[in-house]
């Protein structure tokens, strides 16, 4: 009879820790530390981003970064593209970069992006009577393959020749196998 | 016509089977038969609660569910350590919120890559769609803890720009991956 109370007093003690350990198991710890958390806490609004800019973001920007300027791995954008737009074969040439030519976005897209990249990162290179990109113009290029690093140095000792960069320098890139 | 068979149990089933067999034609037997087996198979061609099947709005669907994206359906935005967190819709790798880091912070003796690829999650909470930079943080060896395959937007490697099976840890002081986290680039609509 003792021996039977004392297992049933034992059971029920095992019952009460598995109890106590299953509801400390269920409590929720508030994740305040969680972003979306902090978000709704505090209201924050965001802006939604232009077409453009979604467009550099979606495509260009993961190796680009978001101002223009990544690892010498790759080239620059900011401050020195516009250059490129001061030569018709540099204008065509900006779109005839392979992941231009062949991105899966519209030509309109494609002319809406160069467009917005030009006059963002680099307006202080534009020639002043620079013309934006049209859909039907990309269009055209687009169907272009080209030697990219011939047609590069061809452009850029153009472009010094007609004395339209101060020296190679400015489109100079770390590495060689870059374009 | 008397019955022929002795047992009385016959002898029912034979009444009911004579009487049967002189009132009802079997031509309209069989014109009955022809109806309800064409009916039968038309049934399914009628237009009867086709519409989950035929539309092609993921909004007007139920057993599409909520969005286009079957992700977004079953994520949720208040546990970064899950597969299912809504920033995770392309992610392939282990969660730096499981390594000592968070959603979009890599954990200390890691650097993040300087590069990245950016894809797109609709967040349930506004059903908004945000842009979404997925970042490996490097420099460690494989974090091993909450290993996710999310793939929306993922394409093939052959458009390595979009793809989340290779290391993006380009640029960064060492190629040897330890977490993927994803940051928040900003809204689309």
């Amino acid at each position: 009879m003792r021996a039977s109370v004392r297992c049933a007093l034992r059971c029920c003690g095992v019952a009460l820790l598995w109890a106590a350990a299953a509801s400390a198991h269920a409590q929720n710890i508030p994740a305040t530390n969680v972003p979306d958390a902090i978000t709704r806490k505090t209201g924050l609004h965001l802006e939604p981003m232009s077409h453009a800019s979604r467009l550099y973001a979606e495509n260009c920007q993961g190796c680009h970064g978001p101002e223009g300027v990544s690892v010498t791995e790759i080239p620059t954008l900011a401050g020195r593209i516009g250059y490129f737009a001061r030569t018709p074969e540099g204008r065509s040439y900006l779109v005839q970069v392979p992941n231009v030519a062949l991105n899966p976005n519209s030509d309109q897209d494609i002319a809406e992006l160069m467009n917005w990249l030009l006059n963002t990162y680099s307006r202080a290179q534009l020639p002043p009577d620079f013309q934006p990109y049209s859909t039907a113009e990309v269009a055209v290029l687009r169907t272009a393959r080209i030697d990219v690093a011939t047609q590069r140095r061809r452009i850029v000792e153009q472009l010094l020749l007609l004395r339209q960069i101060p020296s190679a320098d400015v489109l100079a890139n770390a590495h060689a196998s870059l374009y | 016509m008397k019955p022929i068979c002795t047992n009385r149990f016959d002898r029912l089933i034979e009444t009911l089977s004579r009487t049967a067999a002189q009132r009802v034609s079997r031509r309209s037997f069989l014109s009955n038969c022809g109806t309800w087996l064409v009916a039968a198979s038309a049934l399914p061609l009628l237009p009867v609660a086709r519409q989950a099947q035929a539309s092609d709005d993921p909004h007007r669907s139920k057993a599409a569910g909520k969005y286009a994206s079957d992700f977004a359906n079953h994520a949720q935005t208040s546990d970064p350590t899950k597969c299912n967190y809504w920033r995770y819709c392309s992610s392939d790798g282990y969660l730096c919120a499981c390594c000592g880091g968070g959603p979009s912070t890599c954990p200390a003796g890691t650097s993040p890559s300087p590069t990245s690829w950016v894809g797109s999650c609709i967040n349930p909470d506004d059903g908004k769609t945000y842009l979404i930079a997925y970042r490996d943080c490097c420099g460690q060896d494989s974090c091993g803890r909450c290993a996710c395959l999310g793939q929306e937007g993922d394409m093939p490697s052959y458009r390595p720009q979009v793809n989340n099976d290779i290391v993006w840890c380009f640029g960064a002081s060492s190629m040897v991956y330890h977490c993927s986290s994803a940051g928040l680039v900003g809204l689309v609509e």
